[in-house]
């Protein structure tokens, strides 16, 4: 009788220790991972000044209706032309001052840019400096397959037009100063780059690797033309096919796993039946023994 | 008289003998029942720890382990001009206590891209823009390996503004801002957003996450980090 209340609370401990583990085994299986999110509305912008005989500006970039400027690039002369900046996607505004005029100063031109998110733009002053002017050159961020994207701003004034080649690929045709190309896929390499005008001609060596853009910027330099290669966006040379395969699931929850300690429970459950039944059994032994 | 003394002595001494016998033999029960009781518990026990093993955490558990801020030059923002970046060499983010060296990952006879041969290390895609460079530049490492967590586990832990160092060959440093962290379907891996053209220096973090299906032995989802190059 002793034997089968013990046997009864043995079995009713291992009832409540198979709960307690089933408890802490499925528990935290139960909880969902929260899935991260987060939204990167951005865009890109850069300012240039390509415009020969105009002096140094500052350049001032503010959000729309902003008094306050986001960046100001100080004392910028023709030819250069700034890295990329990004920005909330969003309404903008370029204004250009003398160089070193008051930020409270009347801007010398102004222009809108409205950036859409994923999207880069070119802001730049071409022209004479007479006919000065604010564009916005919106630029491309992706590329077909296995090929590299140029195209050609003609910033020169010595020439009226030029006519560029990568190889015998022919990026622009009698292009006139202030204008800009659309982009042209080109096969990737190292190519010898000619900008030919009515009187000077510019070679560079330029290297276009597969998933990257360019945009060439013909210019002036005293008594000769250079070609100036800016690398608007890059990217990997080759796309991997598909996803990564970066596990081997050894931490993963897995449902045949989950099962063990069920097993490994009712297994002892079934250790102490049979010792019950054994004890039981000798129990009477002794019995017969004292007879 | 003594003899007969001396008898009840034996007899005496034998019952007690009988006495201490009769509680061996009750005692084997109750040890064996204590005996029963214990291999239940450890059993328990046993299969908790495994199950816990198996249905990994959802939160992470404990405060990760220190990783101290690299130190080195601070790569400036990315100049409009091409200028070269050393190779990168090794990976610090001290927020998930990860820190590592870089191996050169290429692409798999399928075309796939190249993953670790060891979970512990990350590996940088030799075909992708080189860290601070103009484009995203692509290191991938594993969430684990067959037994245990990989030198990626804690990927998914990452969260905006957190930031990653990489190490670079002659001891420059190009320091990233996390500015995302998805998962992705493998089956809708989104091949223009990690390795497509972008106009300033980023870096993708990539490791497996999901659910993990036993049949092939592959996880269904990729973890990506976005981050970019700290101004």
């Amino acid at each position: 009788m002793r034997t089968a209340t013990k046997l009864t609370r043995l079995g009713r401990l291992a009832a409540a220790t198979t709960a307690a583990a089933f408890g802490l085994a499925f528990g935290p299986a139960a909880i969902a991972a929260p899935a991260a999110s987060a939204s990167s509305q951005v865009g890109w912008i850069r300012l240039a000044h390509l415009s020969p005989n105009a002096p140094a500006v500052d350049v001032y970039l503010y959000s729309f209706g902003s008094a306050t400027a986001q960046i100001v690039l100080k004392h910028v002369s023709y030819g250069t032309v700034s890295g990329y900046e990004q920005v909330a996607a969003g309404d903008y505004t370029v204004a250009m001052r003398a160089a070193g005029a008051k930020a409270s100063s009347k801007p010398v031109l102004s222009t809108a840019v409205d950036v859409l998110a994923g999207h880069a733009y070119t802001v730049a002053g071409m022209g004479p400096a007479s006919g000065l002017r604010l564009q916005v050159i919106p630029d491309q961020l992706t590329t077909p397959r296995g090929r590299a994207l140029v195209r050609v701003i003609q910033a020169s004034m010595q020439e009226d037009t030029v006519t560029v080649t990568a190889g015998n690929t022919r990026l622009a045709t009698n292009l006139k100063f202030a204008s800009v190309t659309s982009f042209r896929s080109v096969k990737p390499g190292t190519w010898t780059v000619r900008a030919v005008g009515a009187s000077e001609t510019a070679t560079a060596s330029i290297n276009l690797t597969a998933g990257s853009i360019h945009t060439l910027v013909v210019l002036d330099e005293p008594g000769k033309l250079v070609i100036d290669d800016l690398l608007d966006a890059d990217g990997s040379k080759v796309e991997p096919a598909g996803a990564a395969r970066t596990g081997f699931g050894g931490t993963a929850a897995r449902p045949g796993a989950a099962l063990l300690p069920w097993a490994a429970v009712g297994a002892a459950g079934l250790a102490s039946a049979i010792t019950g039944t054994v004890l039981v059994s000798r129990r009477r032994r002794p019995a017969l023994h004292a007879r | 008289m003594p003899a007969d003394l001396l008898q009840r002595g034996r007899r005496r001494e034998r019952s007690g003998r009988h006495v201490s016998q009769a509680r061996l033999v009750r005692r084997p029960w109750a040890a064996t029942f204590a005996t029963a009781g214990i291999v239940v518990l450890c059993a328990a026990a046993a299969g908790i720890a495994w199950a816990g093993h198996a249905a990994r955490p959802a939160t992470p558990v404990g405060k990760p382990p220190l990783v101290p801020i690299p130190k080195g030059h601070w790569a400036a923002a990315p100049p409009a001009k091409v200028i070269p970046v050393t190779l990168p060499t090794a990976l610090s983010i001290p927020a998930i206590g990860v820190q590592t060296r870089l191996v050169q990952l290429g692409l798999t006879p399928s075309g796939a891209l190249q993953v670790p041969a060891s979970p512990a290390v990350a590996g940088w895609f030799v075909d992708s823009p080189r860290p601070g460079a103009t484009g995203a530049a692509v290191i991938a490492g594993h969430i684990d390996s067959y037994l245990g967590p990989g030198v990626f586990f804690r990927l998914r832990e990452l969260r905006p503004g957190e930031l990653v160092y990489v190490r670079r060959a002659h001891s420059s440093l190009a320091v990233f801002r996390v500015t995302a962290v998805r998962t992705y379907l493998k089956s809708r891996f989104p091949t223009a957003a990690v390795y497509g053209p972008v106009p300033d220096a980023e870096l993708r973090l990539i490791t497996c996450g999901g659910t993990f299906d036993p049949a092939t032995g592959h996880y269904l989802s990729n973890v990506i980090v976005f981050a970019v190059l700290q101004a």
